[in-house]
Protein backbone atom coordinates (compact mmCIF):
# COMPACT_ATOMS: atom_id res chain seq x y z
CA UNK A 1 0.00 0.00 0.00
CA UNK A 2 2.84 2.28 0.98
CA UNK A 3 4.71 1.44 -2.24
CA UNK A 4 1.57 2.16 -4.27
CA UNK A 5 1.17 5.45 -2.46
CA UNK A 6 4.73 6.45 -3.30
CA UNK A 7 4.25 5.57 -6.98
CA UNK A 8 0.97 7.52 -7.15
CA UNK A 9 2.69 10.43 -5.38
CA UNK A 10 5.57 10.42 -7.88
CA UNK A 11 3.11 10.34 -10.81
CA UNK A 12 1.12 13.25 -9.36
CA UNK A 13 4.28 15.29 -8.77
CA UNK A 14 5.45 14.53 -12.34
CA UNK A 15 2.09 15.64 -13.79
CA UNK A 16 2.14 18.87 -11.74
CA UNK A 17 5.74 19.54 -12.82
CA UNK A 18 4.79 18.92 -16.46
CA UNK A 19 1.82 21.29 -16.27
CA UNK A 20 3.95 23.95 -14.54
CA UNK A 21 6.70 23.59 -17.13
CA UNK A 22 4.29 23.86 -20.06
CA UNK A 23 2.58 26.84 -18.42
CA UNK A 24 5.84 28.70 -17.82
CA UNK A 25 7.12 28.01 -21.33
CA UNK A 26 3.90 29.39 -22.77
CA UNK A 27 4.70 32.66 -20.95
CA UNK A 28 7.04 33.57 -23.78
CA UNK A 29 6.06 33.40 -27.42
CA UNK A 30 8.31 31.28 -29.56
CA UNK A 31 6.97 32.64 -32.85
CA UNK A 32 5.34 35.97 -33.68
CA UNK A 33 2.11 35.04 -35.38
CA UNK A 34 0.23 38.30 -34.85
CA UNK A 35 0.67 40.22 -38.08
CA UNK A 36 -1.50 43.10 -36.86
CA UNK A 37 0.36 43.61 -33.60
CA UNK A 38 0.91 47.17 -32.38
CA UNK A 39 2.27 48.64 -29.16
CA UNK A 40 1.40 52.30 -28.73
CA UNK A 41 2.36 54.09 -31.92
CA UNK A 42 4.67 51.28 -33.02
CA UNK A 43 3.77 48.45 -35.33
CA UNK A 44 5.60 45.47 -33.88
CA UNK A 45 3.94 43.10 -36.36
CA UNK A 46 7.31 42.29 -37.96
CA UNK A 47 9.27 42.38 -34.72
CA UNK A 48 10.37 39.59 -32.44
CA UNK A 49 8.14 37.19 -30.57
CA UNK A 50 7.09 38.54 -27.17
CA UNK A 51 9.49 37.84 -24.31
CA UNK A 52 7.42 37.30 -21.18
CA UNK A 53 3.71 37.16 -20.59
CA UNK A 54 1.92 38.43 -23.74
CA UNK A 55 -0.91 39.73 -21.56
CA UNK A 56 1.38 41.83 -19.32
CA UNK A 57 0.08 45.41 -18.99
CA UNK A 58 3.37 47.05 -19.99
CA UNK A 59 5.55 46.38 -23.01
CA UNK A 60 9.15 47.44 -23.55
CA UNK A 61 9.83 47.88 -27.26
CA UNK A 62 13.58 47.74 -27.81
CA UNK A 63 15.10 49.02 -31.07
CA UNK A 64 18.55 47.54 -31.52
CA UNK A 65 21.40 46.53 -33.78
CA UNK A 66 23.34 43.33 -33.10
CA UNK A 67 26.61 45.12 -33.86
CA UNK A 68 25.98 48.05 -31.52
CA UNK A 69 28.25 48.02 -28.49
CA UNK A 70 25.80 50.08 -26.42
CA UNK A 71 23.12 47.45 -27.13
CA UNK A 72 25.61 44.86 -25.93
CA UNK A 73 26.14 46.91 -22.76
CA UNK A 74 22.39 47.19 -22.14
CA UNK A 75 21.89 43.49 -22.83
CA UNK A 76 24.48 42.56 -20.20
CA UNK A 77 24.03 45.26 -17.57
CA UNK A 78 20.41 46.39 -17.53
CA UNK A 79 18.30 43.71 -19.21
CA UNK A 80 19.00 40.91 -16.68
CA UNK A 81 17.56 42.99 -13.82
CA UNK A 82 14.50 43.93 -15.92
CA UNK A 83 13.93 40.27 -16.79
CA UNK A 84 14.29 39.23 -13.14
CA UNK A 85 12.13 41.96 -11.57
CA UNK A 86 9.54 42.71 -14.25
CA UNK A 87 9.41 40.14 -17.06
CA UNK A 88 9.67 36.93 -15.04
CA UNK A 89 7.09 38.31 -12.61
CA UNK A 90 4.57 38.92 -15.41
CA UNK A 91 4.43 42.72 -14.98
CA UNK A 92 6.15 43.56 -18.25
CA UNK A 93 6.94 41.95 -21.58
CA UNK A 94 9.50 42.87 -24.21
CA UNK A 95 9.59 43.02 -28.00
CA UNK A 96 12.77 43.52 -30.01
CA UNK A 97 12.53 45.52 -33.24
CA UNK A 98 15.56 45.74 -35.53
CA UNK A 99 17.23 49.04 -36.30
CA UNK A 100 20.05 47.42 -38.25
CA UNK A 101 22.13 50.31 -39.58
CA UNK A 102 25.68 50.10 -38.29
CA UNK A 103 27.44 47.94 -40.87
CA UNK A 104 27.07 45.47 -43.69
CA UNK A 105 26.66 42.53 -41.29
CA UNK A 106 23.88 44.16 -39.27
CA UNK A 107 20.98 43.32 -41.61
CA UNK A 108 22.03 39.68 -42.19
CA UNK A 109 22.33 39.24 -38.40
CA UNK A 110 18.76 40.50 -37.97
CA UNK A 111 17.51 38.27 -40.78
CA UNK A 112 19.22 35.29 -39.17
CA UNK A 113 17.23 35.77 -35.95
CA UNK A 114 13.99 35.37 -37.90
CA UNK A 115 15.36 32.27 -39.61
CA UNK A 116 15.92 30.96 -36.09
CA UNK A 117 12.38 31.99 -35.19
CA UNK A 118 11.13 29.67 -37.96
CA UNK A 119 12.51 26.92 -35.75
CA UNK A 120 11.13 28.48 -32.55
CA UNK A 121 14.59 29.57 -31.37
CA UNK A 122 14.41 33.35 -31.81
CA UNK A 123 15.41 34.36 -28.28
CA UNK A 124 18.13 31.74 -28.01
CA UNK A 125 19.68 33.02 -31.26
CA UNK A 126 19.19 36.67 -30.22
CA UNK A 127 20.99 36.02 -26.93
CA UNK A 128 23.78 34.13 -28.67
CA UNK A 129 24.41 37.07 -31.01
CA UNK A 130 24.67 39.52 -28.12
CA UNK A 131 26.94 37.14 -26.25
CA UNK A 132 29.20 36.79 -29.30
CA UNK A 133 29.48 40.44 -30.35
CA UNK A 134 32.86 41.75 -31.47
CA UNK A 135 33.86 44.81 -33.52
CA UNK A 136 31.59 46.28 -36.21
CA UNK A 137 31.93 44.30 -39.46
CA UNK A 138 34.85 42.45 -37.94
CA UNK A 139 33.61 39.15 -39.38
CA UNK A 140 31.92 37.82 -36.25
CA UNK A 141 28.45 38.19 -37.87
CA UNK A 142 29.30 37.25 -41.45
CA UNK A 143 27.26 34.61 -43.26
CA UNK A 144 29.49 31.71 -42.20
CA UNK A 145 29.46 32.72 -38.54
CA UNK A 146 25.69 33.24 -38.56
CA UNK A 147 25.30 29.70 -39.89
CA UNK A 148 27.79 28.40 -37.33
CA UNK A 149 25.69 29.98 -34.55
CA UNK A 150 22.63 28.14 -35.90
CA UNK A 151 24.60 24.91 -35.95
CA UNK A 152 25.76 25.42 -32.38
CA UNK A 153 22.15 25.88 -31.25
CA UNK A 154 21.18 22.61 -32.91
CA UNK A 155 18.90 24.18 -35.51
CA UNK A 156 18.00 22.34 -38.72
CA UNK A 157 21.04 23.56 -40.62
CA UNK A 158 19.77 23.16 -44.18
CA UNK A 159 16.52 24.92 -43.36
CA UNK A 160 18.40 27.78 -41.69
CA UNK A 161 20.93 28.04 -44.50
CA UNK A 162 18.30 28.23 -47.22
CA UNK A 163 16.38 30.83 -45.21
CA UNK A 164 19.46 33.02 -44.71
CA UNK A 165 20.85 32.64 -48.24
CA UNK A 166 17.48 33.42 -49.83
CA UNK A 167 17.17 36.61 -47.69
CA UNK A 168 13.69 35.48 -46.79
CA UNK A 169 13.32 38.11 -44.08
CA UNK A 170 14.93 41.07 -45.83
CA UNK A 171 11.63 42.97 -46.12
CA UNK A 172 10.75 42.18 -42.52
CA UNK A 173 13.98 43.79 -41.31
CA UNK A 174 13.48 46.79 -43.62
CA UNK A 175 9.96 47.20 -42.26
CA UNK A 176 11.34 47.26 -38.71
CA UNK A 177 14.00 49.83 -39.63
CA UNK A 178 11.26 52.01 -41.10
CA UNK A 179 9.19 51.63 -37.91
CA UNK A 180 12.16 52.89 -35.89
CA UNK A 181 12.56 55.92 -38.15
CA UNK A 182 8.82 56.65 -38.18
CA UNK A 183 8.82 56.67 -34.38
CA UNK A 184 11.76 59.05 -34.09
CA UNK A 185 14.39 56.54 -33.00
CA UNK A 186 17.80 57.99 -33.96
CA UNK A 187 20.23 55.52 -32.46
CA UNK A 188 20.51 52.23 -30.70
CA UNK A 189 19.47 51.01 -28.29
CA UNK A 190 16.24 52.99 -28.20
CA UNK A 191 13.19 52.09 -26.16
CA UNK A 192 9.52 52.80 -25.83
CA UNK A 193 7.86 51.77 -22.59
CA UNK A 194 4.23 51.31 -23.57
CA UNK A 195 1.72 51.23 -20.72
CA UNK A 196 -2.05 51.44 -20.42
CA UNK A 197 -1.93 55.25 -20.19
CA UNK A 198 0.65 56.10 -22.79
CA UNK A 199 4.26 55.57 -23.79
CA UNK A 200 7.63 56.87 -22.66
CA UNK A 201 10.72 57.04 -24.85
CA UNK A 202 14.15 56.17 -23.43
CA UNK A 203 17.25 56.71 -25.56
CA UNK A 204 20.51 54.84 -25.06
CA UNK A 205 21.82 52.12 -22.80
CA UNK A 206 20.46 53.70 -19.65
CA UNK A 207 20.88 52.07 -16.23
CA UNK A 208 18.29 49.89 -14.53
CA UNK A 209 17.31 52.70 -12.12
CA UNK A 210 15.85 54.72 -15.01
CA UNK A 211 13.79 51.80 -16.30
CA UNK A 212 12.66 51.01 -12.76
CA UNK A 213 11.42 54.58 -12.22
CA UNK A 214 9.51 54.60 -15.50
CA UNK A 215 8.07 51.11 -15.07
CA UNK A 216 7.06 51.66 -11.43
CA UNK A 217 5.28 54.88 -12.40
CA UNK A 218 3.21 52.93 -14.95
CA UNK A 219 2.32 49.90 -12.81
CA UNK B 1 57.05 75.27 -16.77
CA UNK B 2 54.91 76.57 -13.92
CA UNK B 3 56.09 80.09 -14.65
CA UNK B 4 54.94 79.80 -18.23
CA UNK B 5 51.50 78.55 -17.16
CA UNK B 6 51.32 81.39 -14.61
CA UNK B 7 52.23 83.87 -17.32
CA UNK B 8 49.29 82.80 -19.49
CA UNK B 9 46.70 82.18 -16.79
CA UNK B 10 47.49 85.25 -14.69
CA UNK B 11 45.21 86.91 -17.21
CA UNK B 12 41.73 85.99 -16.00
CA UNK B 13 40.39 86.00 -19.58
CA UNK B 14 42.41 82.85 -20.30
CA UNK B 15 41.10 81.11 -17.19
CA UNK B 16 37.57 81.83 -18.41
CA UNK B 17 38.48 80.62 -21.90
CA UNK B 18 39.97 77.38 -20.48
CA UNK B 19 36.82 76.77 -18.42
CA UNK B 20 34.64 77.52 -21.43
CA UNK B 21 36.50 74.86 -23.38
CA UNK B 22 36.79 72.26 -20.61
CA UNK B 23 33.28 72.14 -19.17
CA UNK B 24 31.19 72.02 -22.39
CA UNK B 25 33.69 69.69 -24.08
CA UNK B 26 33.73 67.21 -21.22
CA UNK B 27 29.98 67.27 -20.65
CA UNK B 28 29.32 67.05 -24.41
CA UNK B 29 31.63 64.06 -24.83
CA UNK B 30 30.20 62.34 -21.74
CA UNK B 31 26.69 62.77 -23.18
CA UNK B 32 27.73 61.51 -26.64
CA UNK B 33 29.53 58.53 -25.12
CA UNK B 34 26.48 57.79 -22.94
CA UNK B 35 28.03 58.42 -19.54
CA UNK B 36 25.39 61.10 -18.95
CA UNK B 37 21.74 60.89 -20.00
CA UNK B 38 19.40 63.85 -20.04
CA UNK B 39 16.05 62.16 -20.68
CA UNK B 40 13.73 61.12 -19.13
CA UNK B 41 15.88 61.99 -16.06
CA UNK B 42 19.36 63.44 -15.73
CA UNK B 43 21.48 60.43 -14.86
CA UNK B 44 25.24 59.85 -14.75
CA UNK B 45 26.22 56.24 -15.37
CA UNK B 46 29.65 54.61 -15.43
CA UNK B 47 29.18 51.00 -16.53
CA UNK B 48 31.81 48.48 -15.40
CA UNK B 49 34.62 48.19 -17.94
CA UNK B 50 34.15 51.69 -19.33
CA UNK B 51 36.31 53.49 -16.76
CA UNK B 52 39.24 53.90 -19.18
CA UNK B 53 37.01 55.60 -21.77
CA UNK B 54 35.77 57.99 -19.08
CA UNK B 55 39.29 58.87 -17.89
CA UNK B 56 40.47 59.46 -21.48
CA UNK B 57 37.57 61.88 -22.09
CA UNK B 58 38.50 63.85 -18.97
CA UNK B 59 42.18 63.97 -20.00
CA UNK B 60 41.36 65.11 -23.57
CA UNK B 61 39.05 67.84 -22.29
CA UNK B 62 41.64 69.02 -19.73
CA UNK B 63 44.52 69.04 -22.24
CA UNK B 64 42.39 70.85 -24.83
CA UNK B 65 41.44 73.45 -22.23
CA UNK B 66 45.11 73.87 -21.33
CA UNK B 67 46.68 73.90 -24.81
CA UNK B 68 44.21 75.97 -26.86
CA UNK B 69 44.25 79.10 -24.61
CA UNK B 70 48.07 78.93 -24.44
CA UNK B 71 48.24 78.98 -28.23
CA UNK B 72 45.74 81.83 -28.43
CA UNK B 73 47.96 83.71 -25.94
CA UNK B 74 50.97 83.10 -28.18
CA UNK B 75 49.14 84.36 -31.25
CA UNK B 76 47.47 87.38 -29.63
CA UNK B 77 50.08 88.64 -27.20
CA UNK B 78 53.28 87.56 -28.85
CA UNK B 79 51.99 87.84 -32.45
CA UNK B 80 53.36 84.39 -33.23
CA UNK B 81 52.39 82.17 -36.15
CA UNK B 82 49.21 80.08 -36.00
CA UNK B 83 51.08 76.89 -36.87
CA UNK B 84 51.09 75.23 -33.42
CA UNK B 85 47.44 76.08 -32.82
CA UNK B 86 46.56 73.43 -35.45
CA UNK B 87 47.98 70.61 -33.31
CA UNK B 88 45.76 71.49 -30.36
CA UNK B 89 42.62 71.74 -32.45
CA UNK B 90 43.46 68.61 -34.46
CA UNK B 91 44.06 66.61 -31.26
CA UNK B 92 40.80 67.87 -29.78
CA UNK B 93 38.84 66.95 -32.90
CA UNK B 94 40.29 63.42 -33.05
CA UNK B 95 39.58 62.93 -29.37
CA UNK B 96 36.03 64.20 -29.74
CA UNK B 97 35.24 62.21 -32.89
CA UNK B 98 36.52 58.88 -31.56
CA UNK B 99 33.61 56.96 -30.16
CA UNK B 100 31.23 59.90 -30.43
CA UNK B 101 29.79 58.44 -33.64
CA UNK B 102 29.13 54.90 -32.37
CA UNK B 103 25.46 53.81 -32.40
CA UNK B 104 24.02 57.07 -31.11
CA UNK B 105 22.32 59.93 -32.97
CA UNK B 106 25.55 61.22 -34.55
CA UNK B 107 26.45 57.82 -35.99
CA UNK B 108 22.88 57.39 -37.19
CA UNK B 109 22.92 60.81 -38.89
CA UNK B 110 26.35 60.19 -40.49
CA UNK B 111 25.29 56.77 -41.84
CA UNK B 112 21.90 58.05 -43.02
CA UNK B 113 23.59 60.94 -44.87
CA UNK B 114 26.72 59.31 -46.28
CA UNK B 115 25.60 55.68 -46.68
CA UNK B 116 28.28 53.02 -46.83
CA UNK B 117 31.13 55.58 -46.63
CA UNK B 118 29.59 56.98 -43.47
CA UNK B 119 29.12 53.46 -42.11
CA UNK B 120 32.80 52.64 -42.77
CA UNK B 121 33.93 55.86 -41.06
CA UNK B 122 31.63 55.26 -38.08
CA UNK B 123 32.80 51.66 -37.76
CA UNK B 124 36.45 52.83 -37.79
CA UNK B 125 35.86 55.53 -35.17
CA UNK B 126 33.94 53.07 -32.96
CA UNK B 127 36.24 50.07 -33.31
CA UNK B 128 39.37 52.14 -32.61
CA UNK B 129 37.85 54.50 -30.03
CA UNK B 130 40.43 53.91 -27.30
CA UNK B 131 43.57 53.97 -29.54
CA UNK B 132 42.27 57.12 -31.27
CA UNK B 133 41.72 58.86 -27.95
CA UNK B 134 45.23 57.89 -26.84
CA UNK B 135 46.62 59.29 -30.13
CA UNK B 136 44.64 62.49 -29.52
CA UNK B 137 46.15 62.78 -26.03
CA UNK B 138 49.62 62.23 -27.49
CA UNK B 139 49.05 65.00 -30.07
CA UNK B 140 47.77 67.36 -27.38
CA UNK B 141 50.69 66.50 -25.11
CA UNK B 142 53.23 67.17 -27.88
CA UNK B 143 51.46 70.43 -28.72
CA UNK B 144 51.57 71.39 -25.02
CA UNK B 145 55.29 70.82 -24.68
CA UNK B 146 56.21 72.55 -27.95
CA UNK B 147 53.99 75.50 -26.99
CA UNK B 148 55.67 75.71 -23.58
CA UNK B 149 59.08 75.62 -25.20
CA UNK B 150 58.26 78.31 -27.71
CA UNK B 151 56.60 80.50 -25.06
CA UNK B 152 59.77 80.31 -22.96
CA UNK B 153 61.95 81.27 -25.91
CA UNK B 154 59.63 83.97 -27.23
CA UNK B 155 59.08 85.51 -23.80
CA UNK B 156 62.82 85.62 -23.13
CA UNK B 157 63.32 87.32 -26.48
CA UNK B 158 60.56 89.82 -25.82
CA UNK B 159 61.56 90.78 -22.30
Amino acid sequence: MNKKGVIVGVIVVAIIAGITASYSSSQTETVNLDMGRTHGTISTAMGSPILGDPSAPITIVEFGDYQCEQCYAWFHETKPAIVRDYIDTGKVNLVFVDLAFLGKDSIPASMATYCAEDQEMYWEYHDLLYNSQESIDGGWANSERLKAFAYSLGLDFELFESCLDSEKYSKRVQYNIQQAKDNGIRGTPGFFIVGPDGQQKIGGAQPFSVFKNVLDSMI
Amino acid sequence: MIQTIKLVYSNFKYVVLASTIFVPMMIGLLILSEYIFLEPYVVAHLPPGSELGFVLIVIISALSALVIPMNIFRIKILKSSKQKMGGGIFGSIIGAAAGACSCGPIGFAVISTFGSVGAAATAFLTNYEIPLRIIAIAILAVTYFTTMKSLKVECNLNH
